[in-house]
Parts: structure tokens; C-alpha cells; sequence
């Protein structure tokens, strides 16, 4: 004789979906969070709901740090080396230059430290549409030059750069290179001679 | 006939249970301890310059921040408004988490201080941050959330030495945990080189093989000396290609067991040599920590 079970049928309606849902909230949340990342670190065009996932969770990422972008070198990466250097005239007359990114002037492990000093002058201070930082920056260069006995009547803000050559060559390297370089003064500010005394 | 729903439900079922599946404690701990020792390091080097990044009299001043950040974000300003304190407090909380995720204790409370350490200087100066930044900050808010202190914690080594009696069964000593941290940041490294990959892609000097060549041409990444051979066009297209090959393939790849170490060591062979190659402070050395997190360890 046969017998057969009588399957147990789960409960219909809005109560047992809700309890599903529960029940896989980390498989849920594992899968919202993945496609909040990949949406935010796509690039628009190959990604075409970006607008619409970026905007939602654009709040949450940015209020709780995770923002992100893996964008390095690319979409190519830049074609000049790069220094940004601060100038400062001294009421005598006498001219203090500062080379604030020559990285490959640096010690290795200095180099290594001021990795982050690339960052802020070379890739955001050197370019216009950073110029809201210009002026900070040469007042806070005042204050740490007067801190070291310095008394700048003038400071200026010069950008460096000259072109990589489109060819690989091992003499090509920018420790030997002999490539001239251009500069620019971007910013120069006469220090009245009250200011944050 | 079936419906959609349960169509996707079955095909999902793999992937649910993957990420629901409790699961071995260790890599989650060694994760935590190489991210703890990692966030000191960093903490380290932005040390010396902390007043001139982030500080009122630096180089970002309070009214210059204002105008430039619109959004609100979670911060140690957010409760000392514009202040050196504020300085004091993201080294305290950033030195006290960082040997609290080494060393295991409280790693929960210490993971929230590294967050919290790194959000609050990644808010208050946006342009000093690299990828190193990204991956502390994921890496320590999702450690919140998870079990990590369960192996590699000062605690427990220390219960054992004293109460050796309570816990000699290695399986016992291991409990499972709660998978999902673990599975967001597996999923978040996949996502990393699936983005780097791709943003390349849309570049015409890496679809032409020229992209790496340049990069060790230029002065401000170039780190320590490289053979005279690798500078030429042919090794240009080949780490160009390389590279390319490696970020695209990864996220695929790691899903198949018998390729994961293969994956995981060609993995660890390229940042190492980026990392000789390139000035990128800790970048490299970070993703390494995300590589623990796919290693399975043997009970």
C-alpha cells in the first residue's frame, strides 16, 4: 500500500513574506551592499543604472565612509612628471625655494612618507580649479616660515612639469631624463606686513 | 508550473548559503590582526604631518572645509566642531583600535575606533587620501559587525593559560561565526579589481600596451630600480596586458577552488611588484589583508 505524505503548505500572505525576507536579511543585505559598491565604482557608461542606485546610496555611503573609487592610472594615466614648488622672498631681499614634491630627490623612505604630500599638491593644489587652496596654503607657508625665523614679503606658488616621452627606454626614467622642464608661477601673494602678527 | 520567484529562489540557493552558512573564525581573525597592524602603520605616517593636514591653522582652514564639503558625514568634528582636539582624538582612537584588532581585545569597540579615526580625517582633508584610506575604512565598519575576536585574541589565549581545563578540543576552540562580514569583504575585493579593470579598459594607452611604460617613467611613483630589461615597449605591453588580465580575471577566477591559491599568489607576486616598482604608501601592502579573508584553513 501506497502512502503519501501530505506536504505542509507554508503559509500564504503578506506575513510569511515578510518573515522570508527576515529571514534572509544577510543574504539581502550582502547583495545591496555589492551592487551599491559596483554601481559606485563603475563607470557611467559601461553601468547604466548608476544615477539611479548612486542616488540612493549615495547618503549612506558618504555619512557611513564607504565611498570609494579604484580608478588609479586610469582611465590612462598622466603623461607628465609633476612638482609644485613655494617661493618665498624675505624682507632682505633673499629668495628661499622649496621643491614641496620632488619625490625623486627624496631618500626612499621619505618619499614613501610624503605620499601623501603628492596627493594634496600634486594631484588637487597645482591644478585652477583647486584655487580656492591657493591662498590657505601660502598663508599657512607664512606661518611656519615665521616659526622658522623667516620674514616673507612675497610668497609664490610654481607648478613644474615636463612631458614623458610616448616611448619606453631605460634612459628615459625621470632620475635620468634630461627632458626640459616648464614652470608657472600659479599664485603669488604680497604678505602685508601686519598680517597674523 | 514553477513561479519566476522560485525559479531565482533555487538558482540563488548556492549563494544564499554561502553567505549564511556560519563559518571557520581564523581568516576573519588574521584579517583583523594584519588590518590592526596596517592602521598603526598608517597612523604612523600621516602622524608628523596631522596638525598641517587637518589642523584649524593648516592647510585647509575651517571656512575654506565649509564651503567645500555639502554632505554630512559620521566624524569626531561632528562632536568638537573645528578643533585641535579633534587631532588628539583620531590618534588616541586610531593607536587604541589598531592594537585592539591586533591584538584582539574588545575587537568590535576597536574596530568602531579605527572607522571612526579614519572617517573623521578622511572628512576633514578629502586630498590627502589614497586607496590605502578606502580599504581601512570598509574594512575596519564591517569588522564591527563581525565576530573576529572568536581566534587571535589576547582574551582567549589568555583564559586558556589559565583555565587550560576549559577548552582543550581544537574543533571547540574554533566556533563558527556569522559569515556575511566575512562575504562583503570578499565580495568588496572582487568588486575592487572588477573596477580598477574596467576604468582601464576605457583607457587607449592601456588597449594599446603603452599605459605601464609611461607610469615607470614618471618621477613622482618611481620607487626603487627596476631591471633595464623591463623598460622597453615589448615588457611595457606585457605588464600592460598583464595587468589587465590579472584585474579582470580575479573576480572571476577566485570563485573556483582548485584556481584560489594559484589566483591568491599570482595575486601576491603582482603587488609585490608594484610595490618595488611604485611609490604608493600602503595600498599593496592593505589588499593583502583582503587575501586572508579567502584562504581556508585546515581544522
Amino acid at each position: 500500500m501506497r502512502t503519501s505524505r501530505t506536504p505542509t503548505l507554508p503559509a500564504r500572505g503578506p506575513d510569511s513574506l515578510v518573515r522570508r525576507v527576515f529571514s534572509h536579511w544577510q543574504t539581502i543585505l550582502v547583495v545591496a551592499y555589492a551592487l551599491a559598491a559596483l554601481s559606485w565604482t563603475m563607470p557611467a557608461i559601461l553601468f547604466p543604472p548608476k544615477a539611479a542606485i548612486d542616488g540612493i546610496v549615495k547618503g549612506p555611503f558618504l555619512l557611513l565612509g564607504l565611498w570609494q573609487a579604484w580608478d588609479m592610472f586610469s582611465p590612462d594615466p598622466r603623461t607628465d612628471d609633476i612638482c609644485v614648488e613655494m617661493r618665498c622672498t624675505d624682507l632682505d631681499g633673499t629668495i628661499d625655494r622649496r621643491m614641496l614634491t620632488d619625490m625623486v630627490a627624496m631618500g626612499y623612505s621619505e618619499r614613501w612618507q610624503k605620499d601623501r604630500w603628492r596627493k594634496y599638491f600634486n594631484d588637487h593644489l597645482r591644478l585652477d580649479v583647486e584655487h580656492r587652496l591657493w591662498q590657505p596654503f601660502a598663508e599657512y607657508a607664512v606661518r611656519r616660515l615665521r616659526e622658522e625665523g623667516h620674514d616673507p614679503v612675497k610668497i609664490e606658488l610654481v607648478r613644474w612639469w615636463r612631458p614623458c616621452e610616448p616611448t619606453v627606454r631605460p634612459e628615459l626614467r625621470a632620475d635620468l631624463r634630461q627632458t626640459p622642464w616648464s614652470s608657472y608661477v600659479f599664485h603669488r601673494w604680497g604678505v602685508p606686513r601686519e598680517w597674523d602678527r | 508550473m514553477k513561479s519566476p520567484w522560485a525559479t531565482i529562489a533555487r538558482a540563488a540557493s548556492p549563494f544564499d548559503q554561502w553567505v549564511r552558512e556560519p563559518v571557520d573564525p581564523r581568516p576573519l581573525a588574521w584579517f583583523r590582526c594584519w588590518l590592526g597592524v596596517l592602521s598603526l602603520v598608517n597612523l604612523w605616517l600621516l602622524w608628523p604631518d596631522m596638525s598641517m593636514w587637518l589642523g584649524d591653522d593648516g592647510v585647509l582652514p575651517p571656512h575654506v572645509h565649509r564651503e567645500m564639503v555639502g554632505d554630512t558625514r559620521i566624524s569626531i568634528f561632528m562632536l568638537t566642531g573645528y578643533s585641535d582636539l579633534a587631532i588628539g582624538l583620531i590618534c588616541g582612537l586610531g593607536l587604541a583600535g589598531g592594537l585592539g584588532l591586533v591584538l584582539g581585545v574588545f575587537p568590535r569597540c576597536a574596530a568602531a575606533c579605527v572607522w571612526l579615526a579614519s572617517v573623521s580625517y578622511a572628512w576633514r582633508n578629502m586630498d590627502i587620501l589614497h586607496s590605502g584610506d578606502n580599504l581601512i575604512r570598509i574594512g575596519a565598519f564591517f569588522l564591527i559587525f563581525a565576530r573576529s575576536g572568536e581566534a587571535l585574541s589576547l582574551p582567549r589565549a589568555l583564559s586558556r593559560r589559565l583555565f587550560p581545563q576549559a577548552a582543550v578540543d581544537p574543533v571547540a576552540l574554533y566556533q563558527p561565526v556569522p559569515a556575511w562580514p566575512q562575504r562583503i569583504l570578499q565580495l568588496q575585493l572582487c568588486i575592487l579589481y572588477l573596477a580598477a579593470g574596467v576604468w582601464k579598459l576605457m583607457g587607449p594607452t592601456w588597449r594599446n600596451g603603452t599605459a605601464v611604460g609611461m607610469v615607470l617613467q614618471l618621477g613622482e611613483f618611481q620607487r626603487f630600480p627596476v631591471p633595464e630589461f623591463f623598460l622597453t615597449p615589448l615588457m611595457s605591453q606585457v605588464f600592460t596586458y598583464g595587468t589587465l588580465a590579472f584585474e579582470l580575471g580575479f573576480p572571476v577566477l577566485i570563485w573556483i577552488p582548485q584556481l584560489r591559491l594559484p589566483v591568491l599568489v599570482a595575486g601576491l607576486a603582482f603587488h609585490a611588484g608594484l610595490d618595488w616598482v611604485m611609490n604608493v604608501q600602503l595600498f599593496q601592502w592593505l589588499i593583502t589583508a583582503y587575501y586572508l579573508l579567502w584562504l581556508k584553513p585546515s581544522r
